[in-house]
């Protein structure tokens, strides 16, 4: 028996070493103590809301870009594929919708884009049935974004949301092993 | 007292231009002295060399190089002036895969958009007042990936979001006691007697 053997029971990782070490907190040396009071973080906040920034040529640079990935899938030749690029080739522009759409007041373009790559993070593979839902969640942003349709839309923006929740749904339905644990 | 921002350098680097614009105009309103700005990961790493600024708040998704990239070039690149920097990743994803990928190239804090002002600023906050220890293995070099256990911590209550399951437990204590005081009734039993329910009638 080795002393590697003793050391560690066969289907245990083995130990690895680290080093430990704690950096001069030279932030707090600089900045002091008590944080930013109320009055600051409100004058940000509203900064925040108030901003005038047009967002939508910018959603529609991501939607192009989304549109670009659907038509590589599209372009492939059995039509279906289960390559990591072209997902991603969706899922960034998706990602990027979500994550700026609600910085620009558009929460319904953020809402409907992090239920887009819900359902993008899950499946493995891009079919047919699979790209027919990608373009519903493609169509209904771009038509927030021509309708100016801000913040989350009230009953019109929660009924969208649920027509494009029901669509996955139904999908999950007819490929129940399309649902990967990711 | 509040803190002095003034003495403070950040890093930005985002590739979108009105995102870049916001971020820097919420810094200059917290009362950072200078924000400095970068519009992707290469420019970032040669902005952070000559710079060498305190904090770097970088997105996720940029071309030719993301802020994954530029964390672990900050971390590891000997030409990196300080491998220790804080670094706040932003971006739109929040799936748990992908935070621990960020978690694992070396990120301090993330930070998921849109967020708010108070958000950017809670992840500011931590990093000065809970900074985390620095591990370094044969293939990490970051901060240390484990939370901190707080030594003032009694049980199992840790998040603001865990005071609401508090209150609701209590109500459903306070529920159970009012429940057991009629079954005590209705069994014609007092306090400190012992219950049998099989005794008692709930008709």
């Amino acid at each position: 028996m080795t002393k590697k053997d003793d050391d560690t029971h066969f289907n245990m990782a083995p130990k690895r070493k680290a080093d430990f070490h704690q950096p001069p907190n030279n932030l707090k040396f600089k900045v002091g103590q008590g944080g930013l009071s109320d009055d600051i973080l409100d004058k940000a906040q509203a900064l925040l809301e108030n901003n005038t920034t047009d967002f939508r040529p910018l959603g529609e640079m991501y939607l192009d870009s989304m549109m670009r990935g659907i038509n590589a899938v599209k372009s492939s030749p059995d039509s279906k594929t289960n390559d990591e690029a072209i997902i991603a080739a969706i899922l960034f522009p998706a990602m990027q919708l979500k994550a700026n759409g609600g910085m620009f007041h558009y929460n319904l373009v953020t809402s409907i884009s992090d239920r887009l790559i819900q359902f993008l993070e899950v499946i493995d593979e891009v079919d047919q049935d699979a790209l027919e839902i990608v373009m519903a969640f493609h169509t209904t942003i771009r038509a927030v974004l021509l309708g100016q349709i801000r913040g989350h839309g009230g009953q019109r923006g929660a009924d969208l949301m649920q027509a494009l929740i029901d669509a996955c749904f139904r999908y999950f339905e007819k490929h129940p092993q399309k649902k990967t644990s990711k | 007292m509040s803190y002095k921002f003034d003495k403070i350098r950040i890093l930005v680097v985002e590739d979108n231009n009105p995102m870049l614009e916001i971020c820097k105009s919420l810094l200059l309103t917290f009362g950072v002295g200078e924000v400095l700005s970068a519009k992707n990961g290469e420019d970032g790493f040669n902005v952070f060399k000559k710079e060498n600024p305190d904090i770097v708040v970088a997105d996720w998704m940029m071309q030719p190089m993301d802020g994954i990239s530029l964390t672990r070039r900050i971390r590891n690149d000997p030409a990196s002036p300080n491998q220790y920097v804080p670094i706040i990743l932003m971006t739109g994803f929040s799936e748990k895969k992908r935070v621990v990928q960020a978690r694992d190239s070396g990120v301090t804090e993330f930070l998921v958009k849109p967020f708010t002002a108070r958000d950017l600023y809670k992840r500011i906050a931590q990093i000065i007042e809970r900074p985390r220890q620095f591990v370094r293995s044969e293939d990490f070099f970051g901060p240390d990936r484990r939370r901190k256990a707080a030594e003032s911590f009694e049980g199992p209550f840790k998040r603001e979001s865990d005071a609401k399951l508090m209150a609701a437990q209590k109500v459903r204590m306070k529920e159970a006691s009012v429940h057991l005081d009629e079954l005590r009734s209705k069994a014609g039993l007092s306090k400190g007697d012992k219950i049998d329910i099989i005794d008692v009638d709930f008709s």
